[in-house]
């Protein structure tokens, strides 16, 4: 991926930065990251993550502990355990690698931003295991039931709303067997 | 019949074709935080199944180091999954080249590889394995990241999907390094034969998806898909423009490296590599005429140093003897008529 200021070297450099409660992220190369260290526009860093690539595992472990010139200062977030497998965020950030699938809940702000970073996008589109799958169809029916629902009672075909009331609350109920 | 034994299509500028999908269990932490005794119970959950299916398993832990590093050779496993301590089984189906590693990176991985440009029969072959497994098994997943895997590199899709090429005309241009460049703007990595960190032997890349997460199966397929069809254009709009006295003394060197591989008396494999290439890409100008894809796709696999060992009947104790051996190899699958 492409250091987004310059957009010509590699980015090695991924971390979030927040300022008055807003969350930024960034992705740059060494060189434009320490351009704007030296201007002065990084400030509260809240998490910061050398490249996952392995070529840059060593990069990384000088970027953890130099790079902003101060020693490895992490926020206080870096020690919450994941309640499942007791991994510490400073782990992920010194392996590049979670612990558990429940780490992604637990430090999913953390993480946010790394993966925005990797992927450009934090959202999945592609395939869904079985078992989600007939959960997500049935919530998506739902949603554009209520969509033409809605349709319908603002053109007054109050007999059409009925039907899809009636509709959604059987596929509600289901849902709620599935559950039990 | 293994992979490497066939020819697929696009053959003159691709080698094979790979799709593998990264999958964990629901209820067991990941590789690291995993002991020997739940690795294991994943190992023994998974392989019944598969092994009902008609799939082989091999347990790493009772296989020698070489019998490891052979099944690198194969492309069946990755080289740290083949040098890690931990539990781990390879469930093989040689004939589709279906491989499940069991214990690698992430608790699954499941993967079909096979000769020549089959990116979608690949992910099919894939996807079948993982669908049977999927009725078994609760996947790790979530509706927002996908498939939750050990690296966060890999969420989504959990898919990658990546293919050999043969590209000897862009190589010898000095176009490999802007080809990088620009394939990395749209998402996808070149890396050398074996992987991260192996270099560009033989004139051969693995180009694959670095996005795993976001786009769909389909779509990362076609995005690779459609980037290996324009540098497979690229590579034989440049083969085209070799004319002149440049292709009388590209003949000259294909059909001296065609008269070594056939003839040498002791090879390493560095320099088989290099007649591979040269060889391989004589038969793409239609200057090699007796030797076929086929028989360099056996050997690409079969003169490999610890594929090559195991094949000798009296194993070869020094460098020396496997190089010889590599030589006997070569000329018993080019020349079956004059053993030498």
């Amino acid at each position: 991926m492409l250091c987004e200021k310059c957009k010509k070297r590699t980015a090695t450099v991924f971390y979030n930065e927040n300022i008055n409660g807003k969350t930024r992220s960034y992705s740059l190369c060494g060189e434009c990251a320490a351009e704007l260290r030296e201007k002065g526009e990084l400030q509260d860093i809240t998490s910061m993550i050398g490249s996952f690539a392995d070529p840059f595992s060593s990069l990384h472990n000088d970027l953890f502990g130099s790079f902003f010139g101060i020693p490895a200062r992490i926020s206080a977030g870096s020690d919450k355990a994941c309640p499942e497998c007791g991994t510490t965020f400073r782990e992920i950030t010194k392996t590049g690698k979670v612990g558990c699938p429940a780490c992604y809940t637990a430090f999913a702000d953390e993480l946010s931003g790394l993966i925005q970073s990797v992927h450009g996008t934090t959202a999945h589109t592609g395939n869904v295991p079985a078992r989600h799958r007939e959960k997500k169809e049935r919530a998506e029916k739902l949603a554009a039931l209520k969509a033409e629902l809605q349709t319908a009672i603002e053109n007054e075909e109050y007999e059409k709303a009925a039907t899809l009331r009636d509709e959604m609350h059987k596929l509600e109920s289901e849902n709620g067997k599935e559950t039990i | 019949m293994a992979w490497y034994n066939a020819t697929g299509k696009a053959s003159d500028t691709v080698i094979s074709s790979r799709v593998r999908l990264a999958r964990n269990l629901v209820g067991y932490p990941f590789d690291g935080k995993l002991d020997p005794s739940a690795a294991n119970e994943i190992i023994e959950k998974v392989s019944a199944p598969l092994e009902a299916a008609g799939f082989r398993k091999i347990v790493f832990a009772d296989i020698s180091p070489i019998m490891a590093t052979s099944y690198v050779e194969r492309h069946y496993v990755s080289p740290e999954f083949a040098t890690k301590t931990a539990p781990r089984a390879l469930l093989l189906q040689e004939n589709g080249g279906i491989a499940v590693m069991v214990g690698e990176e992430d608790h699954l991985r499941i993967q079909s590889i096979l000769p020549g440009l089959s990116l979608k029969e690949a992910y099919e072959n894939a996807r079948r394995v993982e669908k049977r497994l999927d009725e078994d098994f609760d996947f790790a997943y979530s509706e927002q990241l996908g498939y939750l895997t050990h690296c966060p590199t890999n969420l989504g899709t959990g898919m990658r999907a990546s293919v050999m090429m043969f590209l000897p005309a862009l190589t010898a241009g000095g176009y490999m390094d802007s080809l990088a460049a620009q394939l990395s703007k749209i998402g996808l990595t070149v890396r050398g034969l074996f992987g991260e960190g192996s270099g560009a032997a033989g004139c051969m890349y693995q180009i694959s998806n670095q996005i795993t997460l976001g786009l769909s199966e389909e779509d990362i397929l076609k995005k690779l898909n459609d980037a290996i069809s324009q540098v497979s254009d690229s590579e034989r709009k440049l083969r085209s423009e070799i004319t002149g006295e440049a292709l009388e003394q590209l003949t000259d060197r294909i059909r001296r490296s065609e008269g070594i591989l056939r003839y040498a008396y002791r090879m390493s494999s560095s320099e088989f590599l290099k007649l591979f290439a040269d060889v391989r890409f004589g038969i793409a100008l239609g200057i090699v005429t007796d030797i076929t894809y086929e028989q360099l796709g056996t050997l690409l696999v079969e003169a490999m140093p610890a594929t090559l060992t195991l094949a000798c009947e009296n194993a070869p104790k020094t460098e020396a003897a496997r190089d010889r051996c590599r030589c006997q190899k070569i000329q018993n699958i080019l020349n079956p008529s004059e053993q030498s």
